[in-house]
C-alpha cells in the first residue's frame, strides 16, 4: 500500500512539472522527449532485460510506427491515433518476422543480427521514395488542433501523452515481469534446456516478448513523429539515434528492472541536451565525445547500471539499521 | 565479360576485407567479445597513412606498418585499461563499452581533423593492367598483395611463434593456459592490439582508392560483421573466405542493383547466414 | 499397464554410438533403475526420452502417445520430465521461483506458488524457499531440482543421479520420497551410481553398456547375470558390497 502511494505521488509530481515549464520553451520539449525515450527503453527492456536479448535493431519497429501513421495521415487523412494502432500491428509483425530467424542466437550474435535488420529497414526507407519521401524525409501535415486529430498548438498535451505512454508501457512491463511470462523469461534466460524440460515453450515465449516489445516501440514511433513533426529515415531508423540510444538508456539505468529505463532516460536525454547546448558551438564532435567518455565511465563503474547504486545504498542502510 | 571482371574486382577488394576483419574474429576467438569499435581502427589507420603521405611524403602502402603500429599501441592500452575490466561482466556491458569506444574514436577524429574528406594522389592510382579482356586495377592489386602478405605473416605468427601458440591455447581454455604459466591478460592485450593493428593496416592499403573522413569506419561496420559471420566468428581462416565472398557479392550486386541497394544485399546475406548457420558457412568453431 | 515404451532407439554422435537399438518398457507405478559404467549412455537415454535429443531411429511412446518429433515442453505437458545430472537450476532466482516456474505448466501463478510450496515441503526445503538457488549446497540444489520436476505433476519422472554427494541419512530420505511418489502413482526411472541404494529401491534394473541394453531384470537377476558381472561389475563380490 505504501509503495503504491509513493508511486502515485511520483507520477503526480512528474505530471505537475509541465505546468511549471514554459509551454513554448525548450525544456518542455526536452522533458517530452525524455519521457518518450524512457517509454521506448522500457519497451526494449521486455526483450533486452527480461529475455536478456540485447537488441540493437529496435529502430526498425520505431521507424515503422513513425512512417505508418504519418503516411496514413498524409495519403488518406487518417487520424494518427488509428495510425498508431496500425503501426503497432505492423511493428509487431516485423518483430515476429525478425524474431523467427534470430531467436536462437545469443549475446553478441543476436545484437549483430538485429543491428543488421535495423539497417535493412533504413536502406529500404531511403530507397522507397514514393512511399517514404526518401532521404528528404516526411513532414507531419498541420491539421486544426484537436485531441481526436492528435494535433495541439503547444507542447503541453504532448508531454502528458508521453507521460501516459510511459506509465502504460511501464505497467505492461511490470505485469509481464511479475506474471507467468516473467517467470518463464527468467527461466529461459538462465537455462533454456532446463526451462524446456519443465514445460516452458521457449520458442513461443520469446516470440511473444519480441512481438509485444516491437508493437509498443512502433506505437511510440507515432508519438515521436507527432512531437517531432519532421523526420527522415536516418533519424527514425538510425543505429545511433534510436537503436543504440534506447538500449543504452536501459543499460545505464539498469536492465531488467522497471526503474532502470526511467533512471537512464532522465540521466541521458537531458545530459545530451545540455552538452549539445554547451559544447556544440565550440567544436563539432565535442559533445558526442564527452558523451562517449561518460558512457564508458558509467559502464566501468556500474556494469549492471545505476540501479545498483540504489541496491548498495539500501544494503548499507539496512546494515546500519540492523546494528 | 563484365561478370568475370566483377568477380576479379570482388576477389581483389575481398582480400582487403579479409585483413580488416581478421581482428574482429581474433578478438572474439580469444576473449568472446565482439568489438563494435573495430571499424574505427580502420579510420585511425587511414588517417595515420594520410598524414604520413601528406607530411612525410610516404606512399600509403609503405605507411601501412606505421598505421599498424599506431593502432597496435592504442589497442594495447584500450585492452589493458578498458576491455579487461568487463571481461566477466554481462554481455550488454561488453557490447556497450565498445559502442562507447566507437563514439569516442569517431568524434575524437572529427574533433582533431575536422569533417572534410581527404584523399591521396599516387602515381599508380589510375593505372590498370590488361589481362586479355580483363582489367586489373593497380591500386586494387597492390592492396590485395599487401593484404596477402599480411595474412601470411599472421598465419606464420599464429602457427610458429610461441606467442601465437600461447594465444591459441588461451582461446581454447583460459584456465588451463593460466595453469601452464601463460599470462592470459598479456595474451588478451596482444590479441586485441594485433587485431586492431591489422584493421588499421588494411585502412592504409585502401587509402589510394578510398577517401578518408571521420565517419569512414561506419561505412565498414556491417561489412566487417558480415565477413566474420560468413566465415564463422572466431575463425581466422573463415574470415579469409568470408572476406573474398563479401568482396565478390558486393562487386556482383553492383552489376544488378543501384548503389544504395548494394548494402541491402549484404545485410540480407548477413541475416540469412546468421539465421541458417550461426557457426558460419565455413563451420569452424572457436 | 505399460506407461513408457521404448523401441529400438538409436543415437549416434559423430563416431560414437551413444544408444544402439535400446528397447524396454516400463509399467505404471514401477521404479526402474538404469545403471552402467560412465559413458554407457544413461544420460543420453534420458535426454532422448524427454526430447532434448532427437533419436536417429526408434520410437518412444508415453501412455499410448508417440513422442516422435515433440519438443521437451510438450513432452513435459504429456507428463514426462527429468532432472539434470549436474543440476541445472535457475541460479539467480529464488528456490521458490525455480519450482514455481514448473508449476506454471498446469496452473496460474498463484496456484503454481502454493503447488510449489507443497513440492518444497515434500523434499524438505520449505525453510529455504526464499534463498537464491545458486547459493545452496550441492545436495540441496539436487533436491530443489527434484521439487521442480515434481511440480510439473509428472506421470513419469526421470531422476539423473539425484543422490550424488548425499550422506546416508539424506539418501534414506530421498529413497523414501521415491517410494512415496510411486505410491502416488508416479512411474520412476532412476540413474544412480550408488549400487546399494539402487538395488534397494528399484523393482527392476536396466543395464546399459556402450549404448546397448545388456540386461533387464529384478535386482537379484541382474546382480547374478554373468554377462553383467563381466561387463560392468567386474569383480562381482566387491562391487555388490559397495
Amino acid at each position: 500500500m505504501k509503495r503504491w502511494l509513493a508511486l502515485a505521488a511520483v507520477i503526480v509530481a512528474v505530471a505537475l512539472l509541465p505546468l511549471l515549464l514554459d509551454p513554448r520553451g525548450y525544456w518542455i520539449r526536452v522533458f517530452t522527449f525524455t519521457l518518450l525515450f524512457a517509454a521506448m527503453a522500457q519497451a526494449w527492456n521486455i526483450v533486452g532485460g527480461l529475455a536478456n536479448q540485447t537488441s540493437l535493431g529496435h529502430a526498425a519497429f520505431f521507424g515503422i510506427g513513425a512512417y505508418t501513421s504519418t503516411v496514413l495521415l498524409l495519403k488518406f487523412g487518417i487520424s494518427p491515433w488509428l495510425g498508431m494502432l496500425a503501426g503497432g500491428a505492423l511493428g509487431g509483425l516485423a518483430a515476429l518476422v525478425i524474431a523467427i530467424p534470430t531467436m536462437r542466437l545469443q549475446g553478441h550474435y543476436f545484437a549483430l543480427a538485429t543491428l543488421a535488420f535495423g539497417e535493412v529497414m533504413r536502406v529500404i526507407a531511403n530507397v522507397w521514395t514514393s512511399l517514404t519521401g526518401g532521404p528528404g524525409g516526411l513532414s507531419v501535415p498541420f491539421v486544426p488542433p484537436s485531441l481526436a486529430a492528435y494535433s495541439f498548438k503547444l507542447l503541453r498535451p504532448h508531454a502528458y501523452i508521453a507521460l501516459a505512454a510511459l506509465v502504460v508501457v511501464t505497467a505492461i512491463f511490470e505485469i509481464i515481469r511479475r506474471g507467468a511470462m516473467g517467470y518463464r523469461l527468467r527461466a529461459i534466460k538462465q537455462n533454456p534446456a532446463a526451462a524446456e524440460v519443465i514445460g516452458v515453450d521457449t520458442t513461443r515465449v520469446k516470440l511473444q516478448a519480441a512481438v509485444i516489445s516491437g508493437a509498443l516501440i512502433a506505437m511510440l514511433g507515432t508519438l515521436y513523429a507527432q512531437v517531432a513533426v519532421f523526420f527522415d529515415p536516418d533519424t527514425v531508423f538510425g543505429i545511433a539515434s534510436i537503436s543504440i540510444r534506447i538500449a543504452l538508456i536501459a543499460i545505464i539505468g539498469g536492465v531488467g528492472t522497471a526503474a532502470g529505463p526511467i533512471l537512464g532516460a532522465f540521466f541521458i536525454i537531458p545530459l545530451e541536451e545540455v552538452m549539445n547546448d554547451l559544447l556544440s558551438s565550440r567544436a563539432a564532435g565535442l559533445s558526442q565525445l564527452v558523451f562517449g567518455v561518460i558512457l564508458i565511465s558509467v559502464i566501468l563503474w556500474r556494469p549492471r547500471g545505476f540501479i545498483t547504486v540504489f541496491d548498495s545504498l539500501r544494503a548499507r542502510l539496512s546494515r546500519s539499521g540492523a546494528s | 565479360m563484365s561478370f568475370l571482371q566483377a568477380i576479379l574486382d570482388g576477389l581483389l577488394i575481398g582480400g582487403v576485407y579479409a585483413v580488416i576483419s581478421i581482428g574482429l574474429t581474433l578478438v572474439y576467438g580469444v576473449m568472446g567479445i565482439v568489438n563494435f569499435a573495430q571499424a574505427e581502427f580502420l579510420t585511425i589507420g587511414m588517417f595515420t597513412a594520410w598524414f604520413a603521405w601528406a607530411f612525410l611524403g610516404l606512399d600509403p602502402v609503405l605507411a601501412a606498418p606505421l598505421s599498424f603500429a599506431v593502432a597496435f599501441a592504442i589497442g594495447w592500452v584500450v585492452q589493458g585499461q578498458l576491455i579487461a575490466r568487463v571481461l566477466s561482466a554481462p554481455s550488454v556491458a561488453q557490447i556497450f563499452l565498445t559502442v562507447g569506444l566507437l563514439i569516442v574514436i569517431e568524434n575524437g577524429t572529427l574533433l582533431l581533423f575536422g569533417s572534410q574528406f581527404r584523399s591521396v594522389t599516387t602515381s599508380y592510382q589510375t593505372i590498370s593492367l590488361s589481362l586479355g579482356p580483363l582489367f586489373i586495377s593497380i591500386p586494387y592489386l597492390i592492396a590485395f598483395a599487401m593484404s596477402l602478405a599480411c595474412g601470411v605473416a599472421l598465419w606464420w605468427f599464429m602457427r610458429a611463434s610461441w606467442f601465437g601458440r600461447a594465444m591459441r591455447a588461451t582461446a581454447q581454455n583460459p584456465a588451463a593456459a593460466r595453469l601452464m604459466g601463460i599470462d592470459t591478460a598479456l595474451m588478451y592485450k596482444m590479441a586485441f592490439a594485433l587485431g586492431v593493428g591489422l584493421t588499421a593496416f588494411g585502412g592504409a592499403v585502401i587509402l589510394p582508392y578510398v577517401t578518408v573522413y571521420p565517419g569512414v569506419g561506419g561505412q565498414f561496420v556491417v561489412l566487417m560483421f558480415t565477413v566474420v559471420v560468413l566465415g564463422g566468428l572466431g575463425s581466422v581462416a573463415g574470415a579469409v573466405v568470408g572476406g573474398l565472398s563479401v568482396g565478390v557479392i558486393q562487386s556482383l550486386s553492383s552489376l544488378f542493383f543501384p548503389i544504395q541497394l548494394q548494402n541491402l544485399v549484404l545485410f540480407i546475406v548477413f541475416i540469412l547466414v546468421l539465421a541458417v548457420r550461426p557457426q558460419g558457412l565455413v563451420g569452424a568453431s572457436r | 499397464m505399460t506407461m513408457l515404451d521404448v523401441r529400438k532407439v538409436s543415437r549416434r554422435f559423430g563416431g560414437l554410438q551413444a544408444l544402439s537399438e535400446v528397447t524396454f518398457s516400463v509399467n505404471q507405478g514401477e521404479i526402474v533403475g538404469v545403471i552402467g559404467p560412465n559413458g554407457a549412455g544413461k544420460t543420453t537415454l534420458f535426454s532422448t526420452l524427454v526430447g532434448l535429443i532427437r533419436p536417429d531411429a526408434g520410437t518412444v511412446t508415453l501412455d499410448g502417445k508417440n513422442l516422435a518429433g515433440l519438443k521437451p515442453h510438450t513432452v513435459a505437458g504429456l507428463g514426462m520430465t527429468k532432472t539434470f545430472q549436474n543440476v541445472a537450476l535457475f541460479g539467480e532466482s529464488s528456490v521458490l521461483d525455480n519450482v514455481l516456474t514448473a508449476g506454471l505448466l498446469r496452473h496460474g501463478v498463484d496456484a503454481a506458488r502454493s503447488e510449489a510450496l507443497h513440492c518444497l515441503d515434500r523434499v524438505g526445503l520449505r525453510a529455504v524457499a526464499h534463498k537464491e538457488a545458486g547459493n545452496l549446497s550441492f545436495p540441496e540444489r539436487a533436491r530443489v531440482e527434484l521439487a521442480r520436476a515434481l511440480c510439473t505433476a509428472p506421470k513419469v519422472l526421470l531422476l539423473d543421479e539425484v543422490m550424488a554427494a548425499l550422506n546416508p541419512a539424506e539418501m534414506r530420505e530421498i529413497m523414501q520420497l521415491i517410494r512415496s511418489l510411486r505410491d502416488d502413482g508416479v512411474t520412476l526411472l532412476v540413474v544412480e551410481h550408488h549400487m546399494r541404494a539402487i538395488m534397494n529401491v528399484c523393482d527392476r534394473i536396466l543395464v546399459l553398456n556402450f549404448g546397448r541394453l545388456l540386461a533387464d531384470g529384478t535386482p537379484g537377476q541382474v546382480a547374478s547375470d554373468p554377462q553383467v558381472i563381466e561387463a560392468y561389475l567386474g569383480r562381482p563380490a566387491e562391487a555388490a558390497r559397495r
